[in-house]
């Protein structure tokens, strides 16, 4: 089972560029989030919670 | 990083292949102990035998059984007959794994005695009694507060000994440390603990849905995606460690960095290099987090209750800090002349952290689905076999545990559902058991001295970035949005 050794894979590991899927997860993901964060919100306020 | 864990181990060794994964063997371990649980469920007790550990000021009575129909072994007889029927468990899976079952035995014997130890440590009254009446209560003044999950950091801090200063031990133990498939089978039995949960919280996680639901898109779509980019744009680190990473930091700590290192398929060290820090920066933050909410959110209970759940990673240590805010919390209100009801702060944070967990095995798979269809596919263009046969097993057991569990909690006759919890308890007593057999191993793997020149302390970095400059505010922010102003009921 392959070691991993951190240092030594920062250092001589080919750089990862961020994939043009990986930038899409993370903007679909944030969009998303927030979104629907702002939605939950709105929606909170006509529906109160009823403890 | 394109070499899978299991094709990576089998192919460097001249070991014949195992007739089984350890995730198989995970999940058909964790289901055979749910599944003899649940016979609780029509009267007949068939795990009642396993040992219980109590916060305990006299070490007598720290252990016992987990029912009273087994309550004649007594604590030594309940540990002795839990290590038995664990070792034969455990030895059978070793076998078919092609292990050498002597050794592992052996081996595992001693993995069993030092975790428990360390468990039992845990649970002194000086190290987990948390509140001044659970001081009272043992005649104590004064205790390092950790609750009785303390005993996993204890477990942690044995393990990481062996490993720095007597490694000749550590290498002989080395057969039976395997944290993947002590956390695979905790997290399998866990899915019946949640769905009983959740059904036994059901008018309130019904109003809290909301809440729930802005949990998860905080964890899942916000932190994730803010940490993932946080760790692979500023700190450089590969996909292997920036996924379990982020999905340590923001979702739910040792679970969700386990589960998505397993679907994403990082060497196994990864998520438990990730998986120490989490356990580390829990314990940091139940120690922090509940005397600021005190502070600062006595007049908001409710937030402070979800701020928890939110903030704080691992199941242990967020149920733990909403226990502890509730309680600081209702001391600071009572001398102001309110006295609110005890329990809804700490169901806020149980409540919420149960809707966090609930997700991790669709967000595994959702994250799974994307590496292998597009981040680290094969030669072969990715076929839906390959997504299958990367897919995380012990997600399959975790998913028919919560929903066996759920059905049975909301549609059982009412004489089978009211045996649930005690029978789920039983369960969860062996999942608590794989927990600290988990962190004793994690312990074990960790030379500090390599960790060190390997470069955990960046990692680290990236946790302390993440953890207080974003995630715990960002938690606080979103629980104040949707808890401000709701207060609990008060104590009639």
């Amino acid at each position: 089972m392959p070691e991993p050794n951190l240092q030594h894979e920062l250092r001589n590991a080919p750089p990862e560029p961020l994939l043009p899927i990986e930038k899409k997860l993370i903007g679909w993901s944030l969009g998303i989030g927030v979104a629907l964060l702002v939605i939950l919100v709105l929606v909170s306020r006509f529906i109160p919670a009823s403890l | 990083m394109s070499v899978t864990t299991e094709t990576a181990h089998w192919s460097t060794t001249a070991e014949p292949r195992p007739r089984i994964t350890e995730d198989w063997l995970s999940v058909w371990i964790g289901l055979g102990i749910f599944a003899l649980a649940l016979a609780w469920l029509w009267g007949v007790d068939l795990l009642g035998w396993v040992v219980s550990t109590s916060v305990w000021i006299d070490p007598g009575k720290a252990l016992g059984t987990i029912s009273k129909t087994y309550e004649q072994l007594g604590g030594p007889g309940a540990l002795a007959v839990t290590y038995l029927a664990l070792l034969a468990v455990l030895s059978a899976g070793a076998t078919v794994l092609n292990l050498d079952v002597r050794r592992f035995a052996i081996a595992f014997t001693a993995v069993f005695a030092f975790a428990y130890a360390s468990w039992m440590i845990g649970s002194y009254a000086h190290v987990a009694a948390v509140t001044p009446a659970d001081q009272q209560k043992f005649g104590i003044s004064w205790s390092l507060k950790l609750t009785n999950e303390g005993g996993y950091v204890v477990a942690l801090l044995a393990g990481l000994v062996i490993a720095n200063f007597f490694p000749r031990v550590a290498e002989w133990l080395k057969e039976a440390i395997r944290p993947e498939l002590y956390i695979k089978i905790a997290i399998v039995i866990l899915g019946g603990f949640l769905a009983v949960t959740a059904a036994g919280r059901l008018s309130l996680a019904t109003s809290l849905l909301w809440r729930g639901i802005a949990a998860i898109i905080e964890a899942y779509l916000i932190y994730w995606a803010v940490v993932y980019y946080i760790a692979r744009k500023w700190f450089g680190y590969s996909r292997e460690w920036a996924a379990p990473l982020a999905s340590g930091i923001s979702i739910c700590g040792v679970s969700a960095a386990i589960a998505v290192g397993g679907a994403i398929r990082a060497r196994p060290a990864v998520p438990v290099l990730v998986s120490s820090l989490v356990v580390i920066f829990a314990v940091v933050e139940v120690l922090i987090l509940p005397f600021l909410a005190q502070r600062f959110l006595w007049q908001e209970p409710m937030v402070a209750g979800a701020w928890m759940g939110l903030a704080v990673k691992t199941d242990g240590a967020a149920v733990a800090s909403g226990s502890i805010t509730e309680a600081l919390i209702l001391a600071k209100s009572a001398t102001d002349g309110i006295s609110y009801q005890p329990g809804w702060v700490l169901g806020v944070a149980a409540t919420v952290k149960v809707f966090i967990d609930i997700f991790i095995g669709i967000w595994a798979f959702v994250l799974g689905y994307i590496w292998t269809r597009h981040i680290n596919p094969t030669r072969d263009q990715a076929r839906a076999a390959e997504i299958w046969q990367r897919f995380p097993k012990f997600v399959i057991g975790f998913v028919l545990t919560f929903a066996v569990g759920l059905v049975l909690a909301l549609a059982a006759p009412s004489d089978i559902s009211s045996r649930l919890p005690a029978a789920i308890g039983e369960a969860n007593t062996f999942r608590v058991i794989f927990f600290v057999l988990t962190f004793f191993s994690i312990g074990v793997l960790s030379d500090f001295k390599k960790l060190w020149q390997d470069g955990i302390g960046k990692l680290a970095a990236v946790y302390v970035l993440s953890l207080f400059g974003f995630v715990i505010w960002v938690g606080l922010v979103v629980s104040w949005l949707f808890f401000a102003g709701v207060r609990p009921p008060l104590a009639s």
